[in-house]
């Protein structure tokens, strides 16, 4: 996985080393929310962490009117609100903010990008970057197609040095699309260069269940149909839509949460062991899980899917209004924003074992895990009544918030009698390890600039993903099954009980 | 350098109980009643008590009060953020009447959304030869399948029984070399623990992190695949300590320690020179020479031993390089060339703008100055018969600052130069060093650090060299 430090004598025994070569990164859409909310916070705390190679430069690229110093502030003000860190290290982001540049470029406009290719050239030599170019699409994915032409024809995207680009999900609205969009971007660009973020694979916790799993001997002998009886991925928030009710209307939880998010950590789970730690290997075992779910049939759909929205309620102590209600909603909108899927992977593994799906909005809480849920005992030893307050065992990744992993098992009562009761052995990350937890943004900016594919999505995994997504969402097209509605601050409507219970199930509740 | 936790706590812990002439005994049975106790507490009616959790017990050992306050105020930081025990032993063997007192704290530490956890601080004061079967007092309140770490918050007794008992013990010895008393004996002691201890124990040396950032920004100098042809090309390298004395070097020696060992460097010769400078020559690959030069910089803002530069300068390829790593550049005074006579300046060439070049420079404008006084001192012995150098001005007096301070945070300034390119600025920020941090830092990583033991054992060699 680290590669470029492994080979450096000098990294050895450099715990957090991870430096790539020194590279301008132009950030299309500067002056935007992402930009704003994840990047910029992200590079200042890569630079707080030393992370960031001498002669590293952030070119921001807007329509906006702006001088470097007008967008040096704009920074310094985005960095002091959002990062992670806090208070912000004056005199950590003066010296990020000296590497901060800006050119106004409408993305129409082939004489904007050669202006951008002109400044970037310059820089080239005085700060020692070898011609390595990372851009950043930090806009809506309709514009992709737009700068990656813009690239080509102002002739970025060769020369000297990487030349490296990321995207932003969702990558396309359906198989098609998504084909559309590899296509425009292997136009320019090598697959190899093409990093297509999806934040969740950024996470400690996500990548933790790699290590959970294949460090560890004891937990894959049991990772199978034999022990265990279902897998529940919860993927839950608090908040609506916000400012992204146009978007969300026309995406929905089963695009904008099921396809990417939900069915990447699914894949995590299921996967067979990879050969190594290394991106192709990982991600060769995941597009073989994700190929080798079960589509859900259009027969089939009523039965396991349950799509849900929201109507007024409360959430953590406020009232809060329906979905229909929401900035930019259509008033009669049919848009889901709750989904559950009811999954299951055709292998030797999994043969038996449901994977339940469940992402919604307006949930209790934000919550993000993943449920190992084992089978009973054989046999009882210790007769009904010693354990009726036993639950099976379970292991629960907890993704966020308070990451961790906890066990269940039962432990006998200290009394007279005898009684068995379920106990909970906890891990929490934040106290384990010593160290604080770094952004998913920072630490897939920092894969980006070392040239480690291994936590972005290849294409091929985009397309097996809406494979299964395709045929689920033109049957909720034609509303099968029903929208169920359920209000704000709910774990979902009825129906979603009614579909895991129909299994003799229960949901976990986080 | 990942970030550590942050470590503030709340101003006063609760003290739970306190006695004075006690047993182990009691010790280890009052702790097991006020986990108890918390426990119990803790439980909601409906639940049963969360499992206790914790990851390692740390230990640390002081020798005088100032050791026990910053061993106290340490332990509690880490304590505080990671379900650990930990135990502070002042060790009094001076005082006559053998006894233990003992104190226990504790904190309350309450996440957002999980289980409360308590942190207890142990503080035992051992008075008289107990002290010397440390082994035996802290075994009974080690946990079981967490490693026991060991702060020696001082200078450990390098050879003692009295630390070999209690290092058999333990999974890992934490010092600071910084603050050993006998600079120079205790780091070769040092080397000659890692070298020589069993396997399974780690060693951790606090001034080993603080060269992180330092090594840090040598690697990343070298990480673009067009500048890995460099590593063998450097021909001549600088540093600049605070601070005189071979007890001083050992940071800086430790750093080249881990050059020389890193990139398969064998030491041929070392000499010691006028005005504090160090000549150490080197073979690399091919019998290829470099030198390095080890140069005493009193700097007002570093503190005794602390490095202030390193320059590392070659050619590979075709393409010269200079890389220099400057610490707090701006926090010292600008430093000008002392000459009287223009004809100095070009006589004495800075070699560069940053301030190092110009203290370089500085140095050779004194050394030159130097010898034309000896000349003098010389012509004038010859002509009068006064003793030489009778004319000459005293030797200026040295003032001894504290070796380590608690706040240092720094800057270090990377200045790039390859072939004819303009020189390429680097600014970074270390976080403040205090203990706490430090330890955590090594703690995070564990303490079995292979390229720490060979560095070590590079930099002791250096040493001895000399």
């Amino acid at each position: 996985m680290t590669a470029v430090a492994a080979a450096n004598p000098l990294a050895e025994g450099l715990h957090d080393y991870r430096v790539g070569e020194p590279c301008l990164m132009v950030i299309f859409g500067a002056t935007g929310d992402l930009s704003g909310r994840k990047l910029l916070p992200a590079l200042y705390n890569l630079s707080k962490q030393r992370l960031l190679p001498a002669g590293f430069a952030v070119m921001g690229a807007a329509i906006d009117d702006l001088t470097d110093d007008a967008f040096r502030k704009h920074a310094s003000d985005k960095i002091k609100e959002f990062s992670r860190t806090q208070p912000v290290d004056q005199r950590v982001l003066d010296a990020f903010l000296a590497g901060c540049f800006y050119v106004k470029v409408d993305f129409g406009k082939l004489d904007d990008f050669k202006s951008l290719q002109r400044r970037l050239d310059e820089m080239d030599t005085t700060r020692h970057v070898s011609g390595n170019r990372m851009f950043y699409c930090a806009t809506p994915p309709p514009t992709y197609e737009t700068i990656v032409e813009q690239l080509k024809a102002a002739g970025m995207a060769t020369g000297a040095g990487f030349h490296r680009i990321v995207v932003e999900k969702p990558f396309g609205s359906d198989l098609k699309s998504a084909r559309e969009l590899t296509a425009i971007l292997q136009r320019v660009f090598h697959e190899d260069s093409v990093y297509r973020i999806d934040h969740y694979l950024g996470k400690e916790t996500v990548q933790n269940i790699m290590a959970f799993r294949f460090a560890n001997s004891i937990f894959e002998p049991v990772w199978n149909t034999n022990l265990i009886d279902s897998v529940q991925i919860t993927v839950a928030e608090e908040i609506g839509v916000e400012l992204r009710g146009s978007y969300y209307d026309k995406a929905g939880a089963l695009r904008d949460i099921v396809q990417n998010h939900a069915l990447q950590l699914l894949a995590l789970v299921a996967m067979e062991p990879p050969l190594a730690f290394e991106a192709n290997a990982v991600r060769d075992e995941k597009v073989k899980v994700l190929r080798a779910i079960k589509p859900i049939t259009d027969e089939e759909v009523t039965r396991a899917t349950v799509r849900g929205q929201y109507t007024k309620g409360w959430v953590l102590g406020e009232h809060v209004a329906g979905y229909r209600d929401e900035k930019n909603v259509a008033s009669g909108s049919l848009t889901e924003t709750f989904a559950v899927l009811r999954l299951t992977i055709d292998n030797w593994r999994w043969a038996n074992v449901p994977f339940y799906i469940r992402a919604g909005k307006r949930m209790p809480k934000r919550v993000t895990e993943i449920r190992i849920q084992f089978k009973r005992p054989p046999h009882m030893t210790f007769g009904t009544d010693a354990t009726r307050e036993l639950a099976p065992n379970a292991i629960t990744l907890r993704i966020q918030p308070e990451e961790g992993i906890s066990l269940r098992f039962g432990a006998k009562v200290p009394s007279a009698g005898l009684q068995i009761r379920s106990v909970t052995m906890d891990f929490q990350y934040m106290t384990a390890f010593l160290v604080e937890t770094p952004e998913a943004y920072e630490r897939l900016l920092l894969d980006c600039m070392i040239g480690d594919p291994t936590l972005f999505t290849r294409a091929d995994e985009v397309e097996a993903a809406w494979k299964l997504i395709d045929p689920i969402e033109a049957a909720w097209r034609d509303d099968r099954p029903q929208l169920a509605m359920y209000a704000a601050g709910t774990w979902g409507p009825p129906a979603a009980d009614k579909l895991i219970q129909q299994d003799r199930r229960e949901w976990h509740r986080p | 350098m990942a970030q550590a936790v942050s470590t503030t706590i709340a101003l006063e812990p609760n003290l739970e109980w306190s006695g004075e002439g006690v047993s182990m005994n009691e010790v280890v049975a009052t702790l097991s009643k006020i986990r108890k106790k918390f426990a119990l507490a803790e439980a909601k009616e409906t639940e049963l008590p969360h499992p206790r959790n914790c990851i390692m017990t740390l230990l640390a050992v002081a020798s005088t009060d100032a050791e026990e306050r910053r061993a106290q105020r340490a332990v509690r930081a880490i304590g505080n953020h990671h379900p650990a025990q930990v135990i502070v032993v002042r060790d009094q063997p001076e005082l006559r009447s053998g006894r233990i007192d003992a104190t226990i704290t504790t904190d309350t530490l309450r996440p957002q959304s999980a289980s409360a956890t308590q942190c207890e601080l142990i503080t035992l004061r051992v008075r008289g030869v107990a002290g010397d079967h440390l082994s035996g007092l802290i075994d009974p309140l080690l946990m079981s399948g967490v490693p026991n770490y060991l702060w020696w918050v001082g200078t450990p007794p390098f050879g003692k029984r009295e630390l070999e008992d209690v290092l058999k013990i333990c999974d890992a010895l934490l010092v600071d070399s910084a603050r050993f008393d006998a600079p120079y004996r205790s780091f070769l002691d040092l080397t000659s623990l890692v070298s020589h201890s069993h396997q399974r124990l780690g060693v951790g040396d606090l001034q080993w992190a603080r060269l992180e950032p330092w090594r840090e920004s040598i690697a990343q100098f070298f990480a673009p695949m067009d500048r890995r042809p460099f590593m063998k090309g450097i021909s001549e390298i600088g540093v600049d300590y605070s601070g005189e004395g071979r007890g001083n070097r050992v940071a800086a020696a430790l750093l080249i320690g881990w050059l020389a060992s890193a990139l398969g460097w064998k030491l041929e010769k070392a000499a010691g020179g006028t005005g504090g400078i160090v000549v150490a020559h080197f073979a690399a690959e091919g019998w290829r020479p470099v030198q390095v030069v080890f140069r005493s910089m009193p700097k007002a803002h570093l503190a005794q031993g602390e490095i202030g530069a390193i320059r590392i300068g070659g050619a590979a390829g075709g393409r010269t390089f200079n890389l220099s790593v400057l610490r707090d550049p701006e926090r010292s005074h600008v430093v000008r060339p002392e000459v009287g006579a223009g004809g100095y300046r070009a006589l004495h060439n800075a070699g560069g703008e940053d301030e190092a070049g110009l203290e370089i420079a500085q140095r050779k404008v004194e050394w030159h100055r130097d010898v034309l006084q000896e000349n003098a001192a010389q012509l004038h012995h010859t002509a009068t018969g006064d003793l030489p150098g009778d004319g000459r001005p005293q030797k200026p007096a040295i003032v001894v600052r504290e070796r380590r301070r608690q706040d240092n945070s720094r800057v270090l300034l990377t200045m790039i130069e390859i072939g004819e390119a303009a020189p390429l600025r680097h600014v970074q920020h270390v976080e403040p060093e205090d203990e706490a941090t430090l330890l955590l830092e090594l703690l995070s990583h564990g303490t079995q650090d292979r390229v720490f033991g060979r560095s070590i054992t590079a930099a002791a060699e250096l040493m001895t060299s000399i």
